[in-house]
C-alpha cells in the first residue's frame, strides 16, 4: 500500500540536508501535479516528499537587468503578470495553457521543468528566451542553459543534493518579440501534440536574431539551430519563414514520432506551418510595441 | 393553449437545489452500515486461457473479506445473447474481462489485494478487425454458443436484414446513383459520474441493489433470472436509484461489475460497493458501437429518392450487451429518414477480441444518419441539386407511412431546413466562400415511446394528501434530462396546484410502477402522458370531494360568520353550481364551479376540500390515482416493420464551417438546430438538450475517438479523450419548432437525443463545401482533412 | 500509515483532522468531513468535479496533499450558501438558468465560477470560458452554465 512521510522546510538550507538525509528516498514536491498523479498511477511512492511550498522566498517575476523568475512561480502567476504577457510574450502563451486554471494556481515553473516531459508547455518558451536555470546545492549556486538543461526525456541535469531556485532571462531578450503555439486538438486540458516557440529580433524589416523551440518534436524540448541560422539576416517575408518552417519540420532540426496524439508526418507539417506563423506574431509583437 | 400556468413556462430547477449545494446524493457518496469495497480485476490479454489464479497472498492481506474468480461462483452466462460469465474461469477474450474480484474493507485495500492475485495465462491468436473476423481462418472469439454448440465463425447470429420495395426497379427508375464507404469510431460517454453500485442482502436474501440505471425494471428481470440459476429463485430484488451522474446510455444494461457486487455481497454477507474509477471507466465500459457502412442511393431526374442500399459491418467486440442491437434502431433512419420507396438494409455484427459496445444517446442512429447523410450530399451534387433543396423535396411529411410502417403524425421537417437555410444565409453564401463553407443534415427519431419489449408502458402514481402537497412516484429515473421539473409543471398544471406543491420520487421498484425505462427520448411523452391520466384521475377524486364536502364548508363559513356578527344575513346560492363535478375545476390551489370562476363563496382552496374528505362528516376519503400509459403501438414484426414510436421527431441541424487548409483545422463558426419538439414544455430545459446534445456531436464529428490498438484502450482518461471544454466555443443557434402533437402531453414530443444526431454529418457536408474534401470516416481530425487535401492535390 | 494532524478553516471554521500522510485534501474532505459535495471524477487534475477553493484559488483537491492544507482556508460548495439557507447567487443563477443538469460537475463548476467572480467583478465571456476550462461536463455544452455565471455576476454587482 502506498506510505509516506512528508516533510515542509522553510529554508533552502533545510531542503538541502533533508536530501542529504534521504537521498534518493526523497522526491521534491512543488505544485504536485505531476508528482501526486505520478504516484497514483505508477502505485508507487517515495519514503518522503519534500514540500518545498514553505520556500515561499521563491515567488517572483521581477525585472532587474535581466528578468528573474522564481522557481516556486505557479503559471497563474506567469499568466496574469503584465511584464510577462508585453515583454516575454512565449513564456505567457506557453503557461497560460497549461492544464485549467486549477492546475495553473499551484502548479510550479520550476517543477514543469524539472519533470522534463518532452511536452512540457514552459520549455519552449524558455529555449526562446535564453533562459539560464539557476541550480542551488549546498555547495553554492551554478547556471545551466535551459538548452543543456533536458538530457533525455524525464532526465535532466540536476543533481540528487540540487534545488531549482531561478530563470534567469536576459535583458536583451526584453527587446525580442516571441510567441509560442501548442497545438492540439482542443483548446484546453491537453498535452500539445506539439509546441512551437519563436522569438526574433528586427532592424526594421530584417531578422538579426531568432530562436526556435520545439517540444514534442524529439525526446526532450529541442532548439531548431538550423532554421534558426537560415532566418539571420534575411528579409520578414512570408516565403523566408515559409522556408525556415521547411527547415525546422526536417529531420535535421526534429525527429517526432507517431504517438497516439498525433503522427510524424502530421507533427512535421505543423512545425513547417506553425514556425512561420508563430515567426510572424513574434514580429507583430515587437511592431506593436 | 396559451392560459397554462405552468405548462410551456421556463420553470426553474429549484425542484433540483440539491445539486448546486453539494447535498444530493449520488452513488459515489452512499454508504451503508458495514459496507464493504469491491475490486475488480481485468485480463492482461486480448485472448487468452486462464492456467492458473493464486490468491494466496491477497488473502493474507488484513482487511479482504472475500476473494471472488471463476471457480467460485456459479457458472452463469449472462448477456444479451448469453455469451459471457460473471468471472471469466478458463478463457479471456478482451483486456477488460473479470478474471477476479475482490471484497475489503476500505477501497485501497481492496486494490492492493487485487494487484496481489497473480494469474497465469497462455496467450491466444486474437482478431482485432471485423473484416479479418469474418474470414474463415480467423482465429474464433467463442468456441462455442450459449448452449454450448460449436460455432462455425465469428459472425454473430442476429442477421439484420431490411427489405421494403424493390431495389432493382428502383435502380431502373434513377437518373443518378452514388456509393459511399462511410465509418465511425468507438466513442465514450463520458458520463461525469462513474459506474457504481452497492449491493445488499437482508437475512432472508432479498437483495436491495442502490444503483443508477435508467431501466430500474430491466435490472430487476435480469437479476430475477440471474438468482433463478444461483440458487435464489423468488427471492425479491429491490433497485433503488441514487441520484444519477449522467447516463447518456450507459445504463441501460445489467453491467458485469453488478452481478460481481451482487456476488460479493452475498459471500461476505455484507453491502458491498463497486466503484470504477476514470481508468476504469474508459477500459471497462461498453461505449457506442462503430460501424462502417457501404451506402448507395439513387434519384430520378427531378431529384426524389429512388432507392436506397446500405450494408453496414459492426465490430461487436467479444460479448453482446446492447450494441449488438443498434443496427435494428439504425432501420429507422435508413428506411424513413426521406422519402425513399425501395430499401435494402442489411447489418452484420462480428465478434473481434476488442471491448464490446452498448448504447449511448441516439443508440445507433448517429452512425447511420452520418451515412445517410453523406450520401444525400453526394447524391445532390450528382443530381446538380442544391443539397437544401434536394432535402426539401425529399422530406417526410404528415401522414406518410414509410417503408418501415412508421405513421408520421405531426412533422416539422420543411420548417426545420427552412430555419436552417435562413439562419445561415444559405442561397448567399452556399459554395461560394474559400476555404469557409455550409453543409446540413436531419434527422428522425422515435419521440413518442419506443416499443422495444412487449410493453412500452409507464406507470405513474399520484398521491394528493390532505394539505395539498402531491407526492408523484415516477417510474422513471432522472439522469439530469430535467424531467423532475418538467413532471412538476405538468402535475401542477394538470391538478391545479402550483410547482412548490409537488414532489417525486424516482426510481424505486418498491414504489413505482412498471416503466420500460428511461432511454429513446420517451420519458417526458410517457411519464408526461401517464402524469396527465393519473392527474386528471386524482383531481376527478377531490371533485367528487369537492361536491360533497363544499356546500358544508361554506355553509359552515356562514354559520361562523352569523356567531360574530348576528346581523349577517346568509345569502341565496344557487348550490347547483357546485352540486356535480363535472362543472367544477381547480387551478392554482383553488376549487371553483366552471361557469363562474371567481364567484364570491364557491372559490375556496383545494386543501380545504381535501382536509374535509379526510377529517370532515361523512365517508373519510384519502386521494391516490394511478395511470399506466402504454401507447398504441408495434414492436418489429419479423420482416423488422412496425410503428413503434406514437410520434416521431424531426429536425435540421446546418454548420458553417472554416478549414485551415494548411493544418486540417476546422472550426464551426455557427450551428443551427432547428428540432421539431411538438410543444415546449420548459423552453430553457429544453435548449438544455439540444445544447448539450449539439456539443457532443460535435465532439462525434471533429475530435473524440477512443484508440483502441490490438484490443487495448490507449487513452483511459480525459487527457487524451478529447471531449470538449468550455473553450472549445461552439455558437449554437437553436430553432425551436412546434408542430403540436395531438398525442403527446400538451403536445409534447421527446427530444433527448436528436441533438446529436445529425451533428457530425452536418460538419462533413460543410467541411466538403468549403475545401472540396469529403471526409467518411469519424472523427473528422485534422489530420485527415490534411491528408485529404494532400490527396486531392 | 503514517498520519498527520492537519488544521485549517473549513468554510469559514477552525477545524483539524487526523488522517493518513497519503490522503488528498480530497479525501479528507469527503471522508473525514463528511462533505461530499466535491466529487472525484477523474482523480487525477483531469476533470474539475472535486474543485475548491484554498486560500481564495480554485484548485484540484483530488492533488492537493492534505498536508499543504496546513493554516490555509479552505472552502467547499457546502460553505457558500448563506446561514439560513440562502443560496448564493451562483447557485441560483444555475438552477434558474439551467446551468445544472445530472449535477456531477456542479459543485466543482460553481467552486470555479465563485473564485472567479471573487477576483473579477465584471468578467468577459473568454474570462469565464477560462475559469471553467477544467471542469468538465457532459451534459450542457456549457452554454447555460457560461450563460449562468454571467447572470450571478451582474448580480453581485
Amino acid at each position: 500500500m502506498i506510505d509516506y512521510d512528508y516533510k515542509k522546510p522553510e529554508s533552502l538550507e533545510e531542503v538541502f540536508s533533508l536530501l542529504k538525509e534521504y537521498g534518493p528516498k526523497a522526491t521534491l514536491i512543488a505544485g504536485g501535479t505531476d508528482v501526486m498523479v505520478n504516484i497514483r498511477n505508477t502505485k508507487k511512492a517515495p519514503e518522503v516528499l519534500i514540500s518545498l511550498r514553505g520556500l515561499k522566498d521563491l515567488r517572483y517575476i521581477k525585472k532587474n537587468k535581466g528578468y528573474h523568475i522564481g522557481a516556486l512561480t505557479t503559471h497563474r502567476m506567469l499568466e496574469l503578470s503584465e511584464l510577462v504577457k508585453t515583454e516575454l510574450s512565449a513564456l505567457y502563451d506557453g503557461a497560460s495553457r497549461i492544464g485549467s486554471v486549477q492546475v495553473r494556481n499551484v502548479a510550479t515553473i520550476g517543477g514543469n521543468i524539472c519533470n522534463a516531459a518532452p511536452s512540457a508547455d514552459t520549455a519552449g518558451p524558455l529555449l526562446v528566451l535564453d533562459a539560464q536555470v539557476v541550480l542551488e546545492g549546498p555547495k553554492g549556486r551554478r547556471n545551466v542553459p535551459i538548452a543543456e538543461f533536458f538530457t533525455g526525456t524525464y532526465k535532466t541535469v540536476r543533481k540528487q543534493g540540487e534545488v531549482l531556485v531561478e530563470f534567469q532571462i536576459p535583458a536583451e531578450m526584453g527587446h525580442f518579440g516571441s510567441a509560442y503555439w501548442k497545438h492540439s486538438r482542443r483548446k484546453a486540458m491537453n498535452l500539445p501534440i506539439l509546441g512551437i516557440a519563436v522569438s526574433l529580433k528586427l532592424d526594421d524589416e530584417t531578422i538579426t536574431d531568432a530562436r526556435i523551440g520545439l517540444t514534442v518534436a524529439a525526446p526532450t524540448p529541442v532548439r531548431a539551430y538550423k532554421a534558426e541560422e537560415f532566418l539571420k539576416g534575411k528579409q520578414l517575408t512570408g516565403d523566408v519563414l515559409k522556408e525556415a518552417g521547411k527547415i525546422a519540420a526536417s529531420p535535421e532540426c526534429c525527429s517526432p514520432r507517431d504517438s497516439i496524439r498525433g503522427e510524424a508526418w502530421y507533427r512535421r507539417e505543423i512545425i513547417e506551418v506553425y514556425v512561420a506563423r508563430m515567426a510572424m506574431l513574434a514580429a507583430e509583437k515587437i511592431k506593436n510595441r | 393553449m396559451s392560459d397554462h400556468l405552468f405548462v410551456g413556462k421556463s420553470i426553474p430547477r429549484t425542484i433540483e437545489a440539491d445539486k448546486v449545494t453539494g447535498k444530493a446524493v449520488y452513488i459515489d457518496d452512499m454508504k451503508r452500515p458495514g459496507m464493504l469495497y469491491g475490486k475488480i480485476l481485468y485480463s492482461k490479454y486480448a485472448h487468452a486461457t486462464i492456467k492458473s489464479i493464486d490468491t494466496s497472498k491477497a488473502k493474507k492481506l488484513t482487511g479482504v473479506r472475500a476473494i471472488l474468480t471463476g471457480q467460485d461462483i456459479p457458472d452463469v452466462r449472462v448477456g444479451f445473447l448469453r455469451d459471457q460469465t460473471v468471472l471469466k474461469k478458463d478463457t479471456v477474450r478482451q483486456f477488460r474481462d473479470e478474471v477476479a474480484a475482490v471484497a475489503a474493507v476500505t477501497p485501497e485495500i481492496a486494490a492492493e489485494a487485487r494487484d496481489l492475485i497473480e494469474v497465469e495465462y497462455e496467450e491466444l491468436p486474437a482478431v482485432f478487425d471485423p473484416f479479418e473476423a469474418m474470414k474463415e481462418e480467423a482465429p474464433l472469439v467463442h468456441e462455442v454458443d450459449a448452449r454450448g454448440r460449436p460455432v462455425k465463425n465469428n459472425i454473430l447470429p442476429l442477421p439484420w436484414k431490411f427489405e421494403a420495395g424493390d431495389i432493382e426497379q428502383g435502380r431502373k427508375d434513377s437518373a443518378y446513383i452514388t456509393t459511399d464507404n462511410v465509418s465511425t469510431t468507438w466513442v465514450n460517454q463520458c458520463c461525469m459520474g462513474t459506474s457504481g453500485c452497492v449491493a445488499e442482502f437482508d437475512n432472508s436474501n432479498n437483495l436491495t441493489l442502490y444503483n443508477q440505471t435508467n431501466v430500474i425494471f430491466g435490472h430487476i428481470g435480469r437479476i430475477t433470472e440471474y438468482f433463478s440459476q444461483i440458487g435464489l429463485k423468488g427471492k425479491k430484488i429491490r433497485v433503488v436509484n441514487a441520484i444519477v451522474g449522467g447516463s447518456f446510455g450507459t445504463k441501460l444494461d445489467t453491467d458485469i461489475y453488478e452481478f460481481i457486487s451482487i456476488q460479493l455481497a452475498l459471500k461476505t454477507r455484507k453491502p458491498v460497493k463497486i466503484l470504477f474509477d476514470r481508468e476504469e471507466e474508459f477500459r471497462a465500459l461498453p461505449p457506442r458501437q462503430p460501424a462502417v457502412f457501404t451506402i448507395e442511393q439513387g434519384c430520378d431526374k427531378e431529384g426524389r429518392l429512388t432507392f436506397r442500399k446500405c450494408e453496414a459491418i459492426l465490430d461487436n467486440g467479444a460479448y453482446t450487451s446492447w450494441g449488438a442491437t443498434t443496427p435494428s434502431v439504425m432501420i429507422m433512419p435508413m428506411s424513413s429518414l426521406y422519402r425513399v420507396p425501395n430499401v435494402l438494409y442489411k447489418a452484420t455484427c462480428v465478434y473481434t477480441n476488442n471491448i464490446y459496445c452498448q448504447a449511448m444517446r441516439g443508440y445507433g442512429n448517429p452512425q447511420a444518419t452520418f451515412a445517410v447523410e453523406t450520401s444525400m450530399d453526394t447524391l445532390a451534387e450528382k443530381a446538380g441539386i442544391d443539397p437544401a433543396e434536394f432535402r426539401m423535396i425529399n422530406r417526410n411529411r404528415s401522414g406518410d407511412e414509410t417503408p418501415m410502417r412508421l405513421k408520421i403524425t405531426s412533422c416539422g421537417f420543411e420548417e426545420c431546413i427552412n430555419s436552417v437555410k435562413e439562419k445561415l444565409n444559405w442561397d448567399e453564401k452556399k459554395g461560394k466562400q474559400k476555404g469557409r463553407g455550409l453543409g446540413m443534415a436531419s434527422l428522425i427519431h422515435v419521440a413518442g415511446g419506443a416499443r422495444v419489449t412487449r410493453s412500452d408502458g409507464h406507470g405513474m402514481m399520484v398521491k394528493v394528501d390532505e394539505y395539498g402537497h402531491v407526492d408523484v412516484i415516477e417510474s422513471g429515473t432522472d439522469q439530469g434530462q430535467g424531467s423532475p421539473t418538467v413532471i412538476t409543471q405538468i402535475v401542477a398544471e394538470s391538478l391545479g396546484v402550483r410547482p412548490e406543491d409537488v414532489f417525486l420520487t424516482f426510481g424505486d421498484t418498491a414504489l413505482a410502477l412498471w416503466d420500460a425505462g428511461t432511454h429513446a427520448s420517451r420519458h417526458t411523452f410517457m411519464a408526461g402522458n401517464a402524469a396527465v391520466r393519473a392527474c386528471a384521475k386524482a383531481k376527478h377524486q377531490i371533485l367528487d370531494m369537492a361536491v360533497e364536502h363544499m356546500p358544508k364548508i361554506i355553509k359552515g363559513g356562514f354559520k361562523r360568520k352569523k356567531r360574530k356578527d348576528p346581523d349577517f344575513v346568509e345569502p341565496e346560492l344557487d348550490y347547483g353550481l357546485i352540486a356535480d363535478p363535472e362543472n367544477l375545476d381547480i387551478r392554482d390551489r383553488m376549487v371553483f364551479p366552471k361557469k363562474d370562476p371567481d364567484h364570491p363563496y364557491f372559490r375556496i382552496p383545494v386543501s380545504q376540500v381535501l382536509r374535509q374528505g379526510l377529517l370532515g362528516s361523512g365517508e373519510s376519503k384519502v386521494v391516490v390515482a394511478e395511470a399506466f400509459y402504454d401507447p398504441p403501438t408495434e414492436m418489429l414484426d419479423r420482416e423488422l416493420k412496425g410503428n413503434l414510436s406514437k410520434t416521431y421527431a424531426f429536425g435540421t441541424t446546418g454548420v458553417e464551417v472554416e478549414v485551415d487548409e494548411q493544418t486540417g483545422e476546422v472550426k464551426i463558426l455557427n450551428l443551427v438546430a432547428a428540432h421539431d419538439v411538438g410543444k415546449a414544455m420548459n423552453p430553457t430545459l429544453l435548449l438544455g438538450q439540444i445544447y448539450g446534445a449539439a456539443y457532443t456531436g460535435v465532439g462525434y464529428g471533429l475530435t473524440e475517438e477512443i484508440k483502441v490498438v490490438n484490443g487495448k484502450v490507449m487513452n483511459p482518461g480525459f487527457r487524451d479523450y478529447q471531449m470538449l471544454t468550455a473553450m472549445d466555443v461552439v455558437p449554437i443557434e437553436p430553432v425551436i419548432v412546434e408542430p403540436v402533437d395531438e398525442d403527446g402531453p400538451y403536445g409534447a414530443k421527446g427530444v433527448g437525443e436528436p441533438g446529436l444526431v445529425p451533428t457530425a454529418p452536418a460538419i462533413a457536408n460543410a467541411i466538403y463545401d468549403a475545401i472540396g474534401v469529403r471526409i467518411r470516416d469519424l472523427p473528422i481530425t485534422p489530420e485527415k482533412v490534411l491528408a485529404a487535401l494532400k490527396e486531392k492535390g | 500509515m503514517k498520519k498527520v494532524s492537519v488544521s485549517f478553516t473549513l468554510n469559514g471554521d477552525p477545524v483539524t483532522a487526523e488522517v493518513p500522510v497519503t490522503w488528498s485534501l480530497l479525501k479528507t474532505l469527503r471522508e473525514y468531513f463528511e462533505l461530499t459535495g466535491a466529487k472525484e471524477g477523474c482523480g487525477v487534475g483531469e476533470c474539475g468535479a472535486c474543485t475548491v477553493i484554498v486560500d481564495g484559488d480554485a484548485v484540484n483537491a483530488c492533488l492537493y496533499p492534505v498536508f499543504e492544507a496546513e493554516g490555509k482556508s479552505v472552502m467547499t460548495i457546502e460553505g457558500i450558501a448563506g446561514e439560513d439557507g440562502t443560496l448564493h447567487p451562483i447557485q441560483t443563477a444555475f438552477l434558474e438558468n439551467n446551468g445544472v443538469q445530472c449535477g456531477y460537475c456542479t459543485s466543482g463548476m460553481i467552486m470555479s465560477a465563485k473564485a472567479l467572480l471573487d477576483q473579477n467583478q465584471g468578467p468577459m465571456e473568454d474570462e469565464i470560458r477560462t475559469s471553467i476550462a477544467g471542469n468538465f461536463c457532459r451534459c450542457t455544452g456549457y452554454v447555460q452554465i457560461v450563460e449562468a455565471i454571467e447572470m450571478a455576476a451582474r448580480e453581485m454587482e
